[in-house]
């Protein structure tokens, strides 16, 4: 299992690794746009000023045996819809994953959408479809906020559950180096809104994207985590069987023994 | 001058280019060495490189397009070498779209969508294989 789950983590590894050539061409890209004096307005940036409906997406894995891994994106989870039932008056609840649906369902939480499909290998495809559905109900006024509770993925050594607002998408400021060359002058073809009407989706979608890839990659590496302890576990355990097994193996060998020998003794009397 | 292909899965190409030809939304661009920054977006259809004289074509399928620095990068979703386009898939694809009804304005912005990706995709298509000896 923990080597398994070793390969896995690495071909999960890889398609994160991909993703940020990516996401850092499209940061570049949206940092230049910002440079050049953009006047960035749409209706993807700009929060609602009363929230009524919200959807809570949360990541989990389809499988167990991984440690904490869901239990912890569960917590989070439940303690968020608390605090978004506060201010919306409908939450929508959107589960990936096995685990998390037997839990909310546990809970007697009513879901409005249910995932499976997304295994260790989450993409771009299915991800594209989900997303588009929840852009087109944002833009339509069906949903006012969409956030999101997954694993994050820092490094190899360190991931935890976070929250995120994907929608409305964060106001575009991007970390602007003052001290950095001067903004390059930039043709834009056909014009700088429409660029935005491209940009805007696109880093929604890869986003959301990196999201589902982050999760694939952590609950990897949770699962070899807990495989390798589970593995350690055994091997300790083992020996000490073993040694017990032996123990109690010669006690009765030496009993035995004893037996014989005071056996042959009262027979010579 | 270098020309960067990615998508959100992989990094198709990362090479050097003499001069690259890509589908904006409204035509086609031609790209030499030193061109001015530019930040454009595309349409679906060909992207051609040219290296010496080796050309490369491949199907891109939207995205935007940003010149700076004698680096062309193309963001894009999805980008096909045009030899590996399955022209049996997106004809299907096109009939199948073409076939069913759409009532409502956002149907018919898919169907001319996904009709013209797939008119595109047959295009390039046939334009790799009428260039190959």
């Amino acid at each position: 299992m923990e080597l398994i789950a070793t390969v896995r983590f690495k071909r999960a590894m890889d398609r994160a690794l991909a993703a940020v050539a990516y996401t850092e061409r499209m940061k570049a890209l949206v940092d230049h746009l910002i440079r050049s004096g953009l006047q960035a307005r749409h209706p993807l940036l700009e929060p609602r000023s009363t929230i009524c409906r919200a959807t809570l997406l949360v990541l989990t894995a389809n499988r167990g045996l991984c440690g904490g891994y869901n239990s912890s994106v569960l917590r989070l989870a439940y303690a968020h819809l608390e605090q978004l039932r506060q201010t919306a008056a409908d939450v929508r609840l959107e589960v990936s994953g096995k685990r998390g649906i037997a839990a909310f369902r546990f809970r007697k939480l009513p879901l409005h959408e249910r995932f499976t499909h997304f295994e260790d290998k989450p993409t771009f495809a299915e991800v594209d479809v989900l997303a588009t559905r929840y852009l087109n109900e944002y833009l339509s006024g069906q949903i006012d906020r969409l956030d999101i509770v997954y694993t994050k993925f820092e490094s190899a050594s360190r991931q935890y559950a976070a929250v995120e607002t994907l929608l409305p998408i964060e106001p575009l400021e991007g970390h602007l180096e003052p001290n950095n060359h001067r903004a390059v002058e930039y043709e834009f073809l056909p014009s700088a809104q429409s660029i935005l009407e491209e940009v805007l989706p696109a880093s929604f979608k890869v986003r959301l994207f990196k999201c589902f890839l982050d999760a694939a990659v952590s609950e990897q590496i949770a699962r070899r985590v807990a495989m390798k302890s589970a593995t350690e576990n055994a091997e300790k355990m083992i020996v000490m069987l073993s040694m017990a097994y032996n123990r109690a193996r010669q006690g009765q060998i030496t009993s035995e023994l004893l037996e014989i020998l005071s056996g042959a003794e009262a027979m010579s009397k | 001058m270098r020309c960067v292909i990615v998508t959100p899965e992989s990094t198709v190409r990362d090479a050097e280019a003499d001069f690259v030809a890509v589908t904006l939304f409204d035509g086609e661009l031609g790209i030499a060495p030193n061109h001015t920054p530019l930040i454009g977006r595309l349409g679906y259809g060909e992207l051609r490189v040219r290296l010496a004289d080796a050309l490369e074509r491949y199907y891109v399928e939207g995205g935007l397009l940003e010149v700076v620095g004698n680096v062309v990068s193309v963001l894009t979703e999805r980008a096909v070498p045009a030899a590996q386009i399955d022209e049996a898939v997106a004809r299907q694809q096109l009939l199948a779209v073409q076939e069913r009804r759409a009532l409502t304005p956002e149907q018919l912005t898919l169907r001319d969508k996904v009709s013209a990706q797939s008119r595109a995709q047959l295009r390039v298509a046939r334009r790799a294989k009428a260039q190959q000896p």
